[in-house]
C-alpha cells in the first residue's frame, strides 16, 4: 500500500476522531494524520497550506454535524479550491437523513474530487478501502 | 209774385209816413190778407183778411210790433223782414203756426220792401195767403195714390202717416193688426221701428228713413218685423217722404204682409230639393218618362252605370238606351210595357241589362204610372234595382247565418236566450247541454235565475239591473248551476237585444273557466313554490335587465344589500352598493354575458361593498334570451364565499403550520438518530478497539472515553427528554403573569452570574404588563435569553441586557436586546433555532437552548424573531399570543 502524504479527520467528536486516527495508524497508511473540530478550522488550514505551497491532505474524513461550519459548508468552500489533482473525501456520519444523501449526490456532480459516503460506525475493513488516493 | 210792382206801384207813393183813415180803411177792406210795419216792424197798416187770418180779430193790431203779436216768431223771419229793410227786393215763404184752437195752419208769404215817394225804404209790406187746405188736400191724395198702388189683397196692407210738425205717427187698424197691437196703441217713430227685427231689418229701415228725411228718398223693402206677441212675419215696406216747397212735412207708407207667400216659396225650394237629392242619390235607377216614352229626367245613379251625361238621355226614347242586350226584341216589349202604364198599369219584372262594360246585370224593373190630380197618367216613373246585390248579400247573409249557427253550436262557450222581463229561456246552445246536463226538454220549466245557485243570486240580480242600465254586462265570474245542482264557474257577459216584437231578450254567454281556475291554482301554487325555493336558497339570486339593474331578488339577496324590502332593492343597480372599481368590472361581465349570450359560470370574484368590507362571491351569470333571440336581462346567482375563503385560508395556513411541524419532527427525528446513532457508534468503536487492546494503559484511556461517551449519551436522553415534554405538555394551562415580576425572578436566580460577567441589566418593561403564558416556560425562556445575552458577550465590554415590550393586536412582544458578538444571520439564520446548532466556539454551547426556548415560545401560540449585527449586538422578539 501506497503511503500517503496527508489524511485530514473533520470531526467534532474527539471519540470518532480518536478511532479513525487509530484504526489509520494500525493500517500505517500515512505519518501525517491532522484532525480539526470544525469545517472553519480545517479550510483556513487548508488555505494557509496552499498560500504556503504545502501538500493538501490526499484523503479527508469529513463529518456533517458540526458547529461554525459544518460539513456541507465545509464543501462549498473546499470545492471553490484551486486544486486541480482529485482527493478523496470521505463523509462519515452517523445521519440516516435522507437529504444528507441528497447533499452528497448534489456534491458528487459539482467537483472532479472524489465524495465518499459512509455512516458511522466504521470498520477497519471499509476504512482500508476508502484510505487510498483518488 | 208778380203782383209786387202793382202793389207798390199802387199805394207805394200814396201812402205817407203816418197812415190816413182813408189809406187805412182801404188797407183794410183789401181780401188779400197783407200787413204794412214799419222799419221797428210796428203795424202801421193790416188787412181785415190778415187780421182773421192770423187770428187777431179780437186785438187791435195797429201799432203792435211783429214780436208781440208772434211772441215766437222765428229768427230767420226776422233776418227775412231785415233784410227788405236793408235792400232786397223780395222774400218768400211758407210757414206754419198754430191758431188759439191749436189748429195747424199753413201759410205762403211775400215780404217786400215799404217805400214812401222819395224811394225810400220806410217797412215791409207783407203779403200771406191761407194755405193749409191745400196743404192738406196734396198729403191726402199722396195717401191715396200710396194706397191704390198694390191692388190685390188690400186687406193684408196697412197704411202709416207721419206728421213731423207734430212728431206724430199714425198707423191705420190694420197696420196695428199686423203688428198685433191693440187698438189703442200709439206708436211713435222710435217704438216704430224697434217693431223690425233686429240687424238686417232694422238697420234697413233706420238707414231708408234718414234717407228719406234728408234726402227725399222713398223706400220699397222685403223686411221682418217682430210683432207684440213675439211672432216673426215677413213684410213689404214702403214710405215716401212728403215736403212743401222744400219743407219736410212728414212721411206716410204702407205694411203688406207677405209671410204666407215667404213661407209657401221657401216650402217649395225645400220639397224640390228633397226631392232631387232623395231621386240622385238613390241606390236604384230612376228615370222619369212621359206616357211616350220619352226621358225627361234620370238620376245620377243610372247616368253613373251607364256611364252617359244626362243630355244623351233626356229627350230620347226609353227603349233606346244601349244598355238593352238584343235591341230589336226587347224594344217591342218596352213599347207595349210604356203602352201599358200609361193606362195606368203598374208594370214590374226582372231583367238583365247591360252596364259600360257590356257586363250583363240582372235588374228588378218597374214602371209606375203618375197621375194628376184628375186621375190621368201625366207621366212614369222607371225604377231598376240591381238584384246582384241583393242576389249576394242573401247569399252572404246565408252564409253568415249558417256560420253563426254552427259557432252557436260548436262553440265551447254556452249561449242562452232568455226573457229579459219574465227570465223564460228560450233558447240555448249544445255546449250548455254539455256543461249543465240540462236538455231542450227542460226549456220549459227553467228561468234564467235557475241557472245560478241560490248562494250568489244577489250577484245576479246585480247583472241584471247592470244589463238594464247599459244594454250588456260582464264579463265577469259568476257560479252556475247544474241540472244536478252542482256548481261549476263560469266568466258570463251579456248583452240585452229587442224582437220584432218589443220582446226585450238578453243574450248570454257562459264560459267554463273551472279548468282555467285549476291551472290558476296550479300555478300559482307553482309560483309560489318557486318563490320559496328562490327565497330560501342559500344563493344570492337577482334578475337584471339591460341597464344592470336589479329587477328581481331573492331574500337571500335583499338581505345580502342590506334591506328588508323588495321594493327597496328593485331598480337599483350595483353602483348603489359596491364601490365604483366593483360595479364597473360587474358591469363589464353583465355586458359580455348579454352581448355574447354565454353565460359566465362559478366565476370567483371580490367585491367592495360601499361600507369598504371585502366579499368573495362564486358567481354565475346567465343570459336571459328574448323571442327576439337577443338578451332581455340576465340571471344571476352568487354565492358569498367570503368565508369559505377564509376557512380555505386557515386551512392552507394550517397545512403550512402542520408541514412544518411534520418537517421539524423528521428533523427531530433525524437529530435523534444521528445523536444517539453517533454515541452507540462510539461505543461499538470503543469496545472492539478494547477487546483487542491488550496495552492496560491504553485500555484504561479506552474505558475512560466509554465513560464519556455513555455520559453524553445521558445528556442527550435528558435533552431529548426536554424537548419531548414541551412537545407533550401543549395543554398545560396558561395564566396571566406579570412580566416584571418573572424577570425579577430571573435576575435574582442569575445574580452571580450576571455579577461575575459584570453584566447590566436595563428593565423598561412598565409594570403592569401582564402576558399569558405558561409560567414554568417564561421562567425557561427569560433565564435562556439573559444566559445566551450574556455568553455571548463580546470580550471587549460588559454586556448590557435592555428589556423592552410593545403591544400589537394580537400580541405582546418582550424585546431581549444585548450588545454581545453578534451573529451572521445570512450565514446562520435558518439554523439559528435549530437543535444541536452551535455557532460560536464557546466550549459549552450544546445547541439546545434555543431550539428548547423556540418551542416552549411556539407552544404557547407565539413566536419568536431575531435580529442581529456581528459584532454589535443581537435582539431577540418574543411574541406572546394575548388571545389564545
Amino acid at each position: 500500500m501506497t503511503k500517503l502524504k496527508s489524511i485530514a479527520i473533520i470531526d467534532d467528536d474527539p471519540i470518532t476522531v480518536f478511532g479513525v486516527k487509530r484504526m489509520l495508524n494500525t493500517l500505517g497508511v500515512s505519518e501525517n494524520i491532522r484532525s480539526y473540530v470544525n469545517g472553519k478550522e480545517a479550510i483556513d488550514d487548508f488555505k494557509s497550506i496552499m498560500n504556503n505551497k504545502g501538500v493538501i491532505p490526499e484523503v479527508i474524513f469529513l463529518d456533517i454535524n458540526m458547529p461554525i461550519m459544518d460539513g456541507w459548508q465545509f464543501l462549498e468552500e473546499f470545492i471553490k479550491l484551486p486544486i486541480t489533482h482529485k482527493i478523496r473525501i470521505n463523509i462519515l456520519t452517523s445521519s440516516i437523513d435522507p437529504a444528507d444523501k441528497e447533499n452528497w449526490r448534489y456534491y458528487m456532480t459539482r467537483t472532479h474530487h472524489i465524495i465518499d459516503y459512509k455512516n458511522k460506525p466504521i470498520q477497519k475493513k471499509e476504512i482500508e478501502e476508502i484510505t487510498r488516493a483518488a | 209774385m208778380d203782383n209786387r210792382i202793382t202793389l207798390v206801384g199802387n199805394y207805394g207813393s200814396m201812402l205817407p209816413e203816418t197812415q190816413t183813415s182813408s189809406n187805412n180803411y182801404l188797407i183794410k177792406q183789401l181780401p188779400v190778407p197783407m200787413a204794412f210795419v214799419n222799419t221797428k216792424f210796428k203795424i202801421i197798416h193790416a188787412s181785415d183778411k190778415w187780421v182773421t187770418d192770423f187770428d187777431f180779430s179780437n186785438r187791435d193790431v195797429i201799432g203792435m210790433s211783429l214780436f208781440e203779436l208772434f211772441e215766437d216768431i222765428s229768427k230767420s223771419w226776422k233776418k227775412d223782414l231785415n233784410s227788405i229793410i236793408k235792400g232786397k227786393a223780395m222774400l218768400s215763404g211758407v210757414e206754419n203756426f198754430y191758431d188759439s184752437q191749436n189748429n195747424e195752419k199753413w201759410f205762403e208769404w211775400v215780404n217786400v220792401p215799404w217805400y214812401d215817394e222819395r224811394e225810400n225804404i220806410i217797412g215791409v209790406i207783407i203779403q200771406s195767403k191761407d194755405i193749409t187746405d191745400t196743404i192738406f188736400d196734396d198729403i191726402k191724395l199722396e195717401k191715396l195714390e200710396v194706397l191704390l198702388k198694390d191692388k190685390s189683397k188690400i186687406s193684408k196692407i196697412g197704411s202709416w202717416e207721419y206728421d213731423a210738425i207734430k212728431d206724430r205717427l199714425t198707423w191705420c187698424k190694420i197696420t196695428k193688426k199686423l203688428h198685433e197691437v191693440a187698438e189703442g196703441f200709439e206708436p211713435d217713430m222710435e217704438s216704430g221701428i224697434s217693431f223690425y227685427k233686429e240687424g238686417y231689418s232694422r238697420n234697413t229701415i233706420a238707414m231708408a228713413v234718414d234717407n228719406a228725411m234728408t234726402k227725399g228718398v222713398t223706400w220699397n223693402e222685403t223686411l221682418q218685423l217682430i210683432t207684440a206677441k213675439g211672432k216673426e212675419i215677413s213684410v213689404i215696406a214702403t214710405g215716401k217722404p212728403v215736403f212743401k216747397n222744400d219743407k219736410f212735412l212728414g212721411m206716410i207708407g204702407t205694411f203688406q204682409d207677405i209671410t204666407d207667400e215667404v213661407m209657401n216659396k221657401a216650402k217649395t225650394e225645400e220639397q224640390e230639393r228633397i226631392f232631387s237629392s232623395i231621386f240622385n242619390s238613390s241606390y236604384q235607377f230612376t228615370g222619369i218618362l212621359d206616357t211616350e216614352g220619352t226621358f225627361l229626367e234620370i238620376n245620377e245613379t243610372a247616368l253613373q252605370f251607364s256611364g252617359l251625361k244626362q243630355e244623351a238621355i233626356v229627350k230620347r226614347k226609353f227603349w233606346d238606351a244601349y244598355w238593352w242586350p238584343i235591341p230589336d226584341m226587347v224594344k217591342e216589349g218596352l213599347k207595349q210595357v210604356i203602352a201599358a202604364a200609361a193606362r195606368g198599369e203598374f208594370m214590374r219584372s226582372e231583367i238583365v241589362v247591360l252596364d259600360k262594360n257590356k257586363q250583363p246585370i240582372p235588374v228588378d224593373f218597374s214602371l209606375k204610372p203618375i197621375h194628376n190630380e184628375n186621375g190621368k197618367v201625366v207621366s212614369l216613373l222607371a225604377e231598376g234595382r240591381m238584384i246582384k246585390e241583393m242576389v249576394e248579400a242573401r247569399q252572404k247573409l246565408k252564409i253568415s247565418e249558417q256560420k253563426f249557427r254552427s259557432l252557436y253550436e260548436l262553440s265551447p262557450i254556452a249561449y242562452i236566450l232568455s226573457d229579459f222581463e219574465t227570465g223564460e229561456i228560450l233558447d240555448f246552445n249544445s255546449s250548455f247541454e254539455k256543461a249543465t246536463a240540462y236538455g231542450k226538454g227542460d226549456m220549459e220549466h227553467l228561468r234564467y235565475p235557475d241557472l245560478v245557485p241560490d248562494s250568489s243570486k244577489h250577484k245576479l240580480i246585480n247583472f241584471l239591473k247592470e244589463v238594464d242600465l247599459k244594454g250588456t254586462y260582464g264579463p265577469f265570474q259568476h257560479l252556475f248551476s247544474r241540472k244536478d245542482g252542482t256548481t261549476y264557474p263560469v266568466l258570463i257577459s251579456g248583452s240585452l237585444v229587442g224582437n220584432k216584437k218589443g220582446r226585450k231578450l238578453l243574450w248570454s254567454t257562459a264560459q267554463d273557466i273551472s279548468e282555467v281556475k285549476k291551472k290558476e291554482k296550479q300555478i300559482r301554487g307553482e309560483q309560489k313554490l318557486l318563490k320559496t325555493l328562490i327565497d330560501n336558497l342559500p344563493l344570492n339570486v337577482y334578475i337584471k335587465d339591460l341597464e344592470s339593474r336589479k329587477v328581481l331578488v331573492n331574500k337571500s339577496e335583499i338581505i345580502y344589500c342590506g334591506f328588508k324590502e323588495e321594493a327597496e332593492v328593485l331598480g337599483k343597480n350595483d353602483f348603489d352598493f359596491y364601490d365604483e372599481k366593483s360595479a364597473l368590472i360587474s358591469r363589464e361581465e353583465d355586458l359580455s354575458v348579454m352581448n355574447s349570450l354565454k353565460p359566465i359560470l362559478g366565476k370567483e370574484t371580490i367585491s367592495v361593498k360601499k361600507d369598504g368590507s371585502l366579499i368573495r362571491f362564486m358567481t354565475s351569470k346567465i343570459p336571459l334570451i328574448g323571442p327576439d333571440g337577443k338578451a332581455s336581462g340576465l340571471i344571476g346567482i352568487s354565492m358569498d364565499i367570503s368565508d369559505l375563503k377564509q376557512q380555505e385560508q386557515e386551512l392552507r395556513d394550517l397545512i403550512n403550520v402542520t408541514s412544518i411541524q411534520n418537517k421539524q419532527l423528521i428533523n427531530f427525528a433525524h437529530i435523534v438518530s444521528h445523536n444517539l446513532r453517533s454515541h452507540t457508534a462510539n461505543f461499538s468503536m470503543l469496545l472492539e478497539f478494547l477487546v483487542d487492546e491488550k496495552d492496560a494503559n491504553e485500555q484504561a484511556n479506552l474505558i475512560k472515553m466509554l465513560t464519556e461517551a455513555s455520559d453524553n449519551l445521558l445528556e442527550t436522553l435528558d435533552n431529548l427528554n426536554e424537548v419531548v415534554a414541551i412537545s407533550t405538555n401543549l395543554n398545560l394551562d396558561k395564566k396571566p403573569v406579570n412580566l416584571n415580576e418573572k424577570v425579577a425572578a430571573a435576575e435574582k436566580n442569575l445574580a452571580a452570574f450576571l455579577k461575575k460577567n459584570k453584566a447590566k441589566i436595563i428593565n423598561k418593561i412598565p409594570d403592569e404588563t401582564y402576558i399569558k403564558v405558561i409560567p414554568a416556560y417564561i421562567d425557561s425562556i427569560l433565564m435562556n435569553f439573559i444566559t445566551n445575552a450574556v455568553k455571548y458577550k463580546d470580550d471587549n465590554r460588559n454586556p448590557i441586557i435592555k428589556l423592552t415590550v410593545s403591544k400589537n393586536e394580537k400580541y405582546t412582544i418582550l424585546s431581549i436586546e444585548d450588545n454581545g458578538l453578534g451573529i451572521d444571520l445570512n450565514k446562520y439564520g435558518e439554523k439559528l433555532f435549530g437543535m444541536y446548532k452551535t455557532f460560536h466556539d464557546n466550549s459549552d454551547a450544546r445547541g439546545i437552548g434555543l431550539y428548547i426556548t423556540k418551542n416552549q415560545i411556539e407552544a404557547m401560540n407565539g413566536k419568536v424573531m431575531a435580529c442581529s449585527e456581528v459584532n454589535k449586538g443581537t435582539t431577540f422578539n418574543i411574541y406572546f399570543n394575548d388571545k389564545t
